[in-house]
Order: C-alpha cells, then sequence, then structure tokens
C-alpha cells in the first residue's frame, strides 16, 4: 500500500509499504477513506519530538471501511464504516475504566521509553512517535488498528467524511479543553492559539455556554474564521499588539479570562521579539523541548482562582514557567492528550443534531501523494492554510 | 544488590496469583513474586525482587546499554502479565511486534507493517 512516511527534518515522502496484518484477536483492518494532517503532526514533522524513526508511518486522525476484524472483536463486522479515535486504548484497565483512555496502561509496547520520560508511561498513539508505541499511522491506505473493539466508532448516517473525521481528534480535543474550564453562564474564556484545535476549543466553549470567547493568534486569517465560524466573541492579533495579558485584561474589566485555554503547546511564538529569540534558541541548543511563550503569557492572564486548560501539545520540558503566578493567583492547571472514547459519542450526537458542523475547518484537500505538499503549505500557513484533508 | 519491579494489575488478588502460576512456564525470567491487595478497589500489587543487578553505575550502564538488564527484563515481564490479565492480548506495535522487551525499545523498526518474516519471527 502507500503511505506517507517520514524520512528526517522537514522531509515526509509517500512510499510503497507492507499493507497491514491482523497481529491480535482484538485488531481490525481499516481501509481508509480521509485521514487528515494534525498541528501536532508539524511537531514531529519539525523534528521536535524524540524517538522517530525514519520511515514512520503518520497520521493519528483518520477514518474508513473496516475490512477485517480479528476473532476477539464482537462490536464490528466488514463493511462497517468508523471513525478511529487516535489514542490507543484497551479498556480494561484501571485508567481505561475511569474514562481516562489517553493515559491506558496496557497499550504502549514502549512504555519503558515513556516511564523514563514521563514518570509513568501514556497510552499507544497511532502515528506519533515511538514513546507513544511505534505503531504505524493513519497517512495511508490501510490501518492496523488495535483493541477494536473498543476504539473504533461506528457512523451510521449519511454524514459526510468531512462532517465526522474530526471526531478522531481535534474536536474532542478543543472540546476537551472547553470541558476542563468549568463553564458556567456569563464566562469569559480565552484561547491562545486559532488552528484547528483551537477552532474547536471556541466552538465548544460557546456550546458550553461561555458569553465571551476570545481568540488569540499571529494570522488575521485563523482569527477571522474563528470569529466568522467558530463563535468567538474577540480575537487579539499579537503581531499587532504584542501584550497579550494586557489586551485579556483590557477586555475583561482588568478581571482576567475565568479560564484560559493553551490550543498551541510546544512551538509557541512570541509578539515580544526577544523572548521568542530567546525560546528558539534554548529549544535549537536541546536546552529546552518546549517553547513556554503561550503558556506562560495564559497563567500571567488568567483571574485569580481561574483554570488554565492546555491541550496543546508539549514533549518534555520548558523553561521558566511561572511558578510564582501560578501558585499565588490560586490556579488551577488541568490537560491531557485528549481522552477521544470519552466524547466521540456525544459529540456525534452534536454533529447529527445540527448544533455543529466540523467540515467549517477544511481549507485544503489533496490526494494522499500530495502529502509532502500539504505539510509544507501546513507549516507555513501559506494559502490561509488551516486544516489539510488527505485522500488515499 | 537486589532491585525491585512493581505494577498493579486491576483484578481480585487470588485471580491475579492463579494466572501468574499459570503463566510461569511462558516466562523469560524465573521471578518470585508477592502479592498484596491494593487500596480503594485499585486490584493486586505484585512485587518482584530481581537479584543480580549490577551495584556500580558503569555496570548499570552497560546492561542498559546491551538490553541485558535484569532489572528491566523483569518490568517487561510484568508488563507482560499485566496486559494478559487485563486485556487477553499483548500489545504489539509495527515497532515492537514483540510486545514490551527492553532490546527492542534500543532497535526499534520503522513504524510501518511487517513483513510476512518478520510476524513468523514475533510468533503472529
Amino acid at each position: 500500500m502507500r503511505a506517507n512516511v517520514w524520512s528526517g527534518r522537514n522531509t515526509v515522502q509517500v512510499e510503497n509499504v507492507p499493507d497491514p496484518k491482523i497481529l491480535n484477536d482484538r485488531d481490525a483492518i481499516v481501509k481508509i477513506s480521509s485521514t487528515a494532517i494534525c498541528g501536532s503532526d508539524l511537531h514531529l514533522y519539525d523534528g521536535y519530538v524524540p524517538t522517530m524513526k525514519r520511515g514512520d508511518i503518520l497520521g493519528h486522525e483518520f477514518m474508513g471501511e473496516v475490512v477485517e476484524v480479528g476473532k476477539g472483536v464482537g462490536t464490528l463486522a466488514v463493511g462497517d464504516r468508523v471513525v478511529v479515535p487516535f489514542p490507543i486504548a484497551c479498556g480494561n484497565c484501571w485508567s481505561c475504566k475511569h474514562e481516562l483512555y489517553s493515559v491506558c496502561e496496557n497499550s504502549n509496547p514502549n512504555a519503558g521509553i515513556a516511564e523514563k520520560m514521563f514518570g509513568h508511561p501514556t497510552a499507544g498513539i497511532f502515528g506519533y512517535s515511538h514513546i507513544t508505541g511505534g505503531y504505524a499511522g493513519g497517512q495511508a491506505e490501510y490501518a492496523r488498528v488495535p483493541y477494536a473493539d473498543v476504539g473504533p466508532f461506528k457512523i451510521e448516517d449519511d454524514l459526510t467524511d468531512e462532517q465526522v473525521l474530526f471526531l478522531s481528534d481535534i474536536f474532542p480535543t478543543g472540546y476537551m479543553g472547553a470541558d476542563f474550564c468549568q463553564i458556567t453562564g456569563g464566562d469569559t474564556i480565552a484561547v491562545f492559539g486559532a488552528g484547528p484545535v483551537g477552532q474547536f476549543a471556541i466552538a465548544s466553549a460557546v456550546m458550553l455556554g461561555a458569553e465571551r470567547v476570545i481568540a488569540v493568534d499571529e494570522y488575521d486569517y485563523r482569527l477571522q474564521m474563528a470569529t466568522a465560524r467558530a463563535g468567538a466573541t474577540d480575537a487579539i492579533n499579537f503581531r499587532e499588539n504584542a501584550d497579550v495579558v494586557e489586551q485579556l485584561k483590557e477586555l475583561t474589566g482588568g478581571r482576567g479570562p475565568d479560564a484560559v485555554i493553551d490550543a498551541v503547546g510546544m512551538e509557541a511564538v512570541s509578539g515580544h521579539g526577544v523572548v521568542q529569540a530567546v525560546d528558539r534558541v534554548k529549544q535549537a541548543a536541546r536546552i529546552e523541548s518546549d517553547r513556554g511563550a503561550a503558556l506562560r503569557d495564559a497563567i500571567m492572564a488568567c483571574r485569580p482562582g481561574g483554570i488554565v486548560s492546555v491541550i496543546g501539545v508539549y514533549g518534555g520540558l520548558m523553561d521558566k514557567f511561572p511558578t510564582g503566578a501560578f501558585m499565588n493567583k490560586g490556579l488551577t492547571l488541568r490537560s491531557g492528550q485528549c481522552h477521544v472514547q470519552r466524547y466521540i459519542k456525544p459529540l456525534y450526537e452534536r454533529i447529527r443534531k445540527g448544533d455543529i458542523d466540523p467540515s467549517f475547518v477544511v481549507t485544503h484537500r489533496l490526494e494522499l501523494g500530495q502529502a509532502p505538499d500539504g505539510y509544507e503549505t501546513f507549516k507555513h500557513k501559506q494559502d490561509d492554510c488551516v486544516k489539510v484533508v488527505l485522500k488515499p | 544488590m537486589s532491585k525491585v519491579a512493581t505494577v498493579t494489575v486491576l483484578g481480585p488478588r487470588e485471580e491475579v496469583e492463579r494466572l501468574w502460576h499459570e503463566l510461569a512456564a511462558e516466562r523469560g525470567a524465573d521471578l518470585q513474586a508477592s502479592f498484596r491487595t491494593a487500596p480503594g478497589d485499585r486490584g493486586t500489587e505484585i512485587r518482584v525482587e530481581v537479584p543480580g543487578a549490577p551495584s556500580n553505575p558503569v555496570g548499570q550502564a552497560v546492561k542498559k546499554l546491551s538490553g541485558d538488564d535484569p532489572l528491566a527484563k523483569a518490568k517487561d515481564e510484568l508488563r507482560r502479565f499485566k496486559q494478559l490479565f487485563e486485556t487477553g492480548v499483548i500489545a504489539r506495535s509495527d515497532g515492537s511486534p514483540d510486545g514490551p522487551a527492553v532490546e527492542r525499545q534500543l532497535k526499534q523498526r520503522p513504524a510501518q507493517p511487517l513483513e510476512q518474516p518478520e510476524r513468523q519471527k514475533a510468533g503472529v
């Protein structure tokens, strides 16, 4: 089959690789109909996530048709149309039983590596380095899906692929970011990053009853999508005024947002040239793996007693975490890779009811063979790119 | 010098102990385990004393790099046992088709599907 593989920093290529086979009774094989490039794939592409190997198949947002099921999978049949959650979760361990699927205790065969980096292992993830298991990803014609009785979610309506594909990751991820904020009527939520996950965090905050949602980004076209499509009430472009914390205070009568969602992660940029330069040098020199501009501002901007919700991906260590502001303002920090399996059904119902049509983020549709172009366009924000969908 | 490997398995102590003894022959190492019920319905804690780990840091580093670290191997065995007890299968990825194995962690294959000879070697 053809698959998009990582071939070193800033390089991916579509190659012929072996077809996947069932390796366990609880596996299924899915023929992929649509797959997407995620913002977190760019962290791999840019070379900031350790434990990548040349030849790794990328991609963790995919859906398609079940073409083979292991004998231990009683919930799926050949021909079923499914969306596959990006965390690989067994459904049996204590964490899965408590809906903490992205920290499944059994699905990562490279638990030893993860334990050294994070203290404990985390779940396997499709196409997302070897620290999350070394699983082949979904930017391919076929994928093997382990624990197929737990992950894949059947789509039985005539909704289009683009309406349901993002249930695999970015819609539930954005929703979880808003869910963490414990929104009550009248709340103001700031969302750092108006990329695809940020757009869904904004839309979810609106769905959960936030009165004001402030989008923060450096690209006007993304802020425009945030206000016109996702439902943000205000927008801050930090290239026009780098002092995001002051602007958020101005917009909230000095209080600061009740909660701030970091939908940016480890490659954050700052409008302050010096801060940005220092972080970039440290990251390039491997003194820090995670640039902290967004998380620092989130902590500084959040009102005392508020919540900082981190759904942007971080991989290792960042410098100058503002512990003083975090502690003295009495903030709550919540975070995690999304527990997709927890949210997928209720969000599917939201789509069916017409509360949201997630396809609004799609700006580019490419054939799988054009994946390298898609990565470049997405990385450099060319052609007003927000979301790239690939068709195998 | 002995070191300790531990894991918590979600199941009642009698069932965990029974499967542990049933699978003794399949384990790559002869491990003497003790069992204790975990608090708060968390299952059963398994504790294994691992003799023979080198006491000096250089020896430990060499063992780790060569993939011959008895403590790491014991942890692998506990992970595999937990997987079998809780899920019924060993977690196999394209990078680690044999499941948890310290030797393989140092020599990952690329995350793309296995050819037939590799599948045979992994026993799948």
